[in-house]
């Protein structure tokens, strides 16, 4: 464990005394403040418009007109910003040779990854934490925001950037250039938003697609044809599918179990790729 | 305190490593000599447990390396060939996370970094930045790095590459004030620095043990007299033929350039330079110089790369 924490405390010194976490923190509350100021903006209007009609203001919820959007870009901006998170973080240890130091020094593979993995979601902790004083700020208004599923989105978001981070960390370790890690994040990342993009219409079954690999045995051996279509498992496998109900302020352990097993996929095939990397 | 057996490295089609086998005892400084891709660099990265031998065995302090690597690392400081350092991280920091991870025990640590900076003449910069050290301060970084949690064995990948004269003084003197206490392995493909700071050589090249012996014994090979050059002020013609008459001279050549000069190439274990003076004389050829030719370290050296007997 002190050996983990000392190279996650490393990972962070070396984030923070470059402006490369400047830059991405930067970026990352001047989008999302933008976003967030204009939702609330118009929020604000449509509450003068409607403000004698008493129907629809009791419609109107500042959680699902400024909150909610808000999750929604912060998605959005990670897939761009996550990538020049994670590349350089096994990528530069292996080009500049301080890897050498690493795996000779006495610590597990497993450590460095888990380490480096650390450092990363401190940065991602920072990043989204400094937000928070957005719903903060408008608590004491007339907005009156709910917390709670405020913060159910808050962990959504966690959750979904430390998936992002996993995957991000396991495509870094398979390159020793940081730009083709960047890129290749980025590919897998929009590869798995856009994966359910065809959901709706792949509504072959499971079922019949086993069948049509099998030639047809699958259905002489009477395992049936009914079941989940294609188009279910993708919805399953997307990313941001799984944060739908989170942006809504519902906490469904089967999203957490997802992430969860997202992110310890990532990390477990990560350390298989740094120890199989030695053997070269 | 070291101890490899057979240990072979393929890489691809090449073998960068054939069946090396040595062993390293407590407070030997080894050197490991060879010429630039002979296999020093990864025999040494076998030994550290940074690569796995395609096949054969290693131990140090009595682990495997690949059956207890940990075990093995704590006892080993390694400084490769282009010193790993975090450029964006100032001396000090650097070297209390290298402490930290190597098992330093906290309360330990300040003082153990204290005295790396200082035996590695750091201190005045340990609150630089890596990044902007000159190449001779990033070596001492790395080399100081090595050497923080006073390892059993230490390693050096050609530590002196890229340093001033005066700085190749002062880290060769740091490498011979390990000897006793540590075992130091050390690569290099200068030979001045093994007659320097080693007691034993050890000649690798491509990927084989050419040569594994003390220094003196190295030498005294160059010394064991193989040619004698001989000058006569009135050489006649059939001098060629006297010499070879006598047992233990296998030719004589008429050395190019100055006149009556001739180069006799003995073999066996029977030394005739005592009769070749003697029938000179005694022919009145008129002896006026008469000398062994004895091999260099480098030539010694030169010869063991090449495969010849030296």
């Amino acid at each position: 464990m002190r050996n983990t924490l000392a190279i996650a405390w490393r990972e962070i010194r070396t984030y923070f005394s470059s402006p490369l976490a400047y830059v991405v923190i930067g970026v990352f509350l001047a989008l999302n403040g933008y976003i967030f100021w204009v939702s609330l903006w118009r929020f604000s209007e449509i509450c003068l418009r409607y403000g004698n009609s008493p129907y629809i203001f009791q419609q109107l919820n500042v959680n699902d007109m400024v909150i909610r959007p808000m999750f929604g870009s912060m998605g959005i901006i990670f897939l761009l910003m996550i990538p020049v998170v994670t590349m350089r973080l096994l990528a530069e240890e292996r080009r500049s040779g301080t890897a050498e130091l690493l795996f000779t020094c006495p610590v597990t593979s497993g450590q460095v990854v888990f380490g480096k993995y650390l450092g990363a979601a401190f940065l991602l902790m920072v990043m989204i934490g400094v937000t928070l004083s957005y719903p903060l700020l408008i608590l004491n208004s007339g907005a009156h925001p709910d917390m709670k599923p405020t913060l159910v989105g808050y962990f959504g978001v966690f959750l979904m950037g430390l998936s992002f981070l996993g995957i991000g960390l396991l495509i870094s370790s398979l390159t020793d250039n940081q730009i083709v890690a960047a890129v290749g994040a980025f590919g897998a990342f929009l590869m798995l938003w856009v994966i359910n993009w065809v959901a709706d219409s792949a509504t072959v079954t499971l079922a019949g697609v086993m069948n049509l690999l099998t030639a047809g045995l699958w259905e002489r051996l009477h395992f049936g044809l009914g079941g989940p279509t294609l188009g279910d498992l993708l919805n399953r496998i997307s990313i941001f599918e799984h944060f739908q109900d989170f942006r809504k302020g519902l906490l469904d352990s089967q999203h957490v179990v997802f992430y969860a097993s997202v992110i310890f996929l990532s990390l477990f095939l990560t350390q298989r790729v740094v120890e199989s990397r030695r053997w070269r | 305190m070291i101890e490899i057996r057979n240990i072979t490295k393929v890489y691809g089609e090449r073998r960068a490593v054939d069946g090396v086998s040595f062993s390293v005892s407590k407070g030997e400084i080894l050197g490991f000599l060879g010429p630039n891709g002979a296999g020093k660099t990864t025999t040494m990265r076998i030994l550290t447990g940074f690569v796995p031998p395609t096949s054969g065995s290693a131990r140090v302090a009595g682990f495997d390396v690949q059956d207890d690597p940990i075990e093995v690392k704590k006892r080993i400081g390694y400084l490769p060939e282009h010193p790993p350092l975090y450029h964006e991280m100032l001396v000090r920091p650097f070297l209390d996370f290298v402490a930290t991870i190597r098992g330093v025990p906290r309360a330990q640590i300040k003082a153990r970094v204290d005295r790396a900076l200082e035996r590695c003449g750091l201190t005045p910069v340990a609150g630089r930045l890596i990044g902007l050290l000159s190449k001779g301060y990033q070596q001492r970084v790395g080399l100081a790095q090595a050497i923080l949690h006073e390892p059993d064995v230490l390693i050096l990948d050609e530590p002196t590459v890229g340093l001033d004269p005066s700085q190749i003084r002062e880290i060769r003197d740091l490498i011979r004030s390990f000897s006793g206490e540590h075992t130091v392995i050390l690569s290099t493909h200068i030979l001045a620095e093994v007659t320097m700071t080693c007691s034993r050589v050890l000649i690798i090249n491509e990927g084989r043990i050419a040569a594994d012996e003390t220094l003196e014994a190295l030498a005294a090979r160059g010394s064991r007299t193989r040619q004698v050059a001989v000058r006569l002020a009135r050489a006649k013609d059939g001098v060629e033929a006297e010499f070879r008459a006598i047992t233990g001279v296998t030719s004589v050549t008429r050395s190019d350039g100055k006149p009556g000069a001739y180069i006799i190439e003995i073999d066996g274990d029977r030394d005739p330079s005592e009769e070749i003076a003697a029938r000179a004389v005694g022919q009145g050829w008129g002896l006026v110089e008469m000398r062994p030719i004895t091999l260099s370290l480098e030539e010694i050296f030169i010869r063991i790369i090449r495969g010849e007997a030296a």
